[in-house]
């Protein structure tokens, strides 16, 4: 399906790939932090799923896509390095007020479900409508794609 | 004479019964009856001349020239007319006289030439194909119909034909414009034509495709029609997949730590054992709701392993049959908040 339609890129690496860089960021996080202590289990279930956010935007294709790098940004951000880019409402309140002047006002209906997107989607701020679908589209696809790796693991490690 | 004409003729003119061939016919008869009235009433008017003579070659730049004409008609017969006072009468009554006649024929001109326009463009909207220079004396000719106060009813019909043409022209024109660039923008009629307008139905087109890509992607989408429902539905799906994940990390907390990963051991055909599901990642990538598939497959494959390959994997497994009580003692308590 992603090699037949030639408008959008959007081909996803195979299921290997995600898994290796999925394997790697946990085992990273157990030399990190020994998992002893049962009361933080919170704690435990963060870390567990930032490493598959960031295991799966690496997998992705690190820098290629918008949504990776700005989850790549953001996961750099919580830990130590301090980036400030707040594009988000500066971009889209452009367009809006140049077009505002014309009698359609860019399909509010569209627009509403493109800003609920834009808060699901990482980076979602900086992308004009269009761009969107094509990073939801590719979002979606890695996505579904971790989901299965991870789905695989858990069952393949719970006690039958 | 000649307004006793222009009722005649207006009058056979408003049963639009006659063909155009006829109309034409027509027009022309008229044309050179009113050429031999003028040259008899008349001559020392060069401005009038000049205008039968375009009155011949060509309907269309007709208005064009006898608008200009007129306006020198009326700056030419003032001081013609100033002039003829002062000699004799013949001239002063020849001017006089020709002075009413030719505000006539220029009315008559006009009105014949405004009718042929409104006849010809009735018949022209049928095919579609026009040139440019039509294009823009049709603009024209509307510019001027509307400043003549004198001939309103008639031509406000023609002038609504020809804005509507003009719009729809103006409209195919620039879509083939756009043809020409890379942008093939459909214009369709009765439509605004700015490029504002045409950028913005570019744009939803290129939306609607692009949601129409996402719709193949999500399931169950191709029952809800409608951008709005289709787009929950994708809202919708995105964020239980983020839920699934969330779900799973919580388990695979519950489960980490009591398993060793080495995953520097680990071969890449361990890998492809342990996950394989290679065809199914290169068919469909979509997430069934009921997993249930995939969790057998996944437990088939580790049965599946080489014992050679697999020393670092077996070896969890191990102790989980040992521990098995225990595990499930740690699971109860993981998922207990």
């Amino acid at each position: 399906m992603a090699s037949a339609d030639k408008l959008i890129n959007t081909d996803v690496p195979e299921k290997d790939v995600f898994a290796f860089h999925f394997l790697q960021s946990l085992s990273n996080l157990r030399k990190q932090n020994p998992f002893d202590t049962p009361d933080q289990k919170n704690y435990r279930v963060r870390k567990i799923k930032k490493a598959a956010y960031v295991s799966m935007a690496r997998a992705a294709g690190g820098s290629s896509r918008l949504w990776s790098r700005a989850l790549l940004r953001r996961a750099d951000k919580d830990d130590n390095k301090i980036v400030r880019f707040s594009r988000r409402k500066r971009k889209v309140t452009w367009k809006i007020s140049s077009k505002r002047r014309r009698s359609n006002q860019r399909a509010p209906v569209v627009e509403e479900a493109a800003e609920r997107l834009r808060n699901l989607v990482p980076g979602g701020g900086g992308m004009e409508t269009s761009k969107l679908m094509e990073e939801t589209a590719h979002y979606i696809k890695c996505l579904s794609m971790q989901v299965k790796v991870m789905q695989c693991l858990v069952d393949g490690l719970s006690p039958k | 004479m000649l307004e006793g004409l222009v009722s005649q003729e207006s009058l056979s003119l408003n049963s639009m019964d006659m063909s155009v061939l006829e109309r034409l016919k027509w027009v022309q008869q008229q044309q050179q009856q009113l050429q031999q009235v003028v040259s008899h009433s008349s001559n020392n008017s060069p401005e009038l001349l000049q205008i039968l003579q375009f009155h011949g070659s060509n309907n269309d730049e007709l208005l064009e020239s006898s608008f200009s004409q007129f306006q020198m008609l009326g700056s030419g017969f003032g001081p013609n007319y100033n002039m003829g006072f002062g000699p004799p009468h013949e001239s002063i009554s020849r001017t006089s006289s020709c002075h009413m006649e030719p505000v006539d024929t220029m009315e008559v001109l006009l009105k014949t030439g405004e009718e042929t326009r409104a006849i010809a463009l009735k018949n022209k909207r049928k095919p579609e194909v026009k040139t440019r220079e039509e294009q823009k004396t049709e603009k024209k000719i509307k510019v001027e119909a509307e400043t003549e106060s004198s001939m309103k009813g008639k031509s406000n019909m023609g002038n609504t034909e020809a804005s509507s043409d003009t719009s729809k022209e103006t409209s195919k024109g620039a879509s083939e414009n756009q043809k020409l660039d890379y942008i093939h923008v459909r214009a369709r009629r009765g439509q605004a034509t700015d490029r504002h307008s045409l950028a913005e139905r570019a744009r939803r087109e290129k939306i609607s495709k692009k949601m129409k890509y996402l719709q193949d992607i999500v399931p169950g989408c191709n029952k809800v029609t409608g951008k709005a429902g289709m787009l929950d539905e994708i809202i919708n799906y995105v964020q239980c997949l983020q839920r699934q994940v969330e779900f799973l990390s919580m388990k695979l907390a519950v489960l980490n730590p009591e398993l060793e990963l080495a995953v520097e051991d680990v071969s890449v055909k361990q890998f492809q054992a342990y996950f394989t599901n290679v065809v199914a990642s290169k068919q469909s990538i979509m997430v069934d709701v009921p997993l249930f598939p995939l969790d057998q497959q996944g437990s088939l494959d580790l049965s599946a392993i080489n014992p050679n390959q697999t020393t670092s994997i077996e070896a969890p497994s191990g102790s989980w049959e040992t521990q098995s009580q225990s595990l499930y003692n740690t699971s109860s308590l993981g998922f207990h908040y």
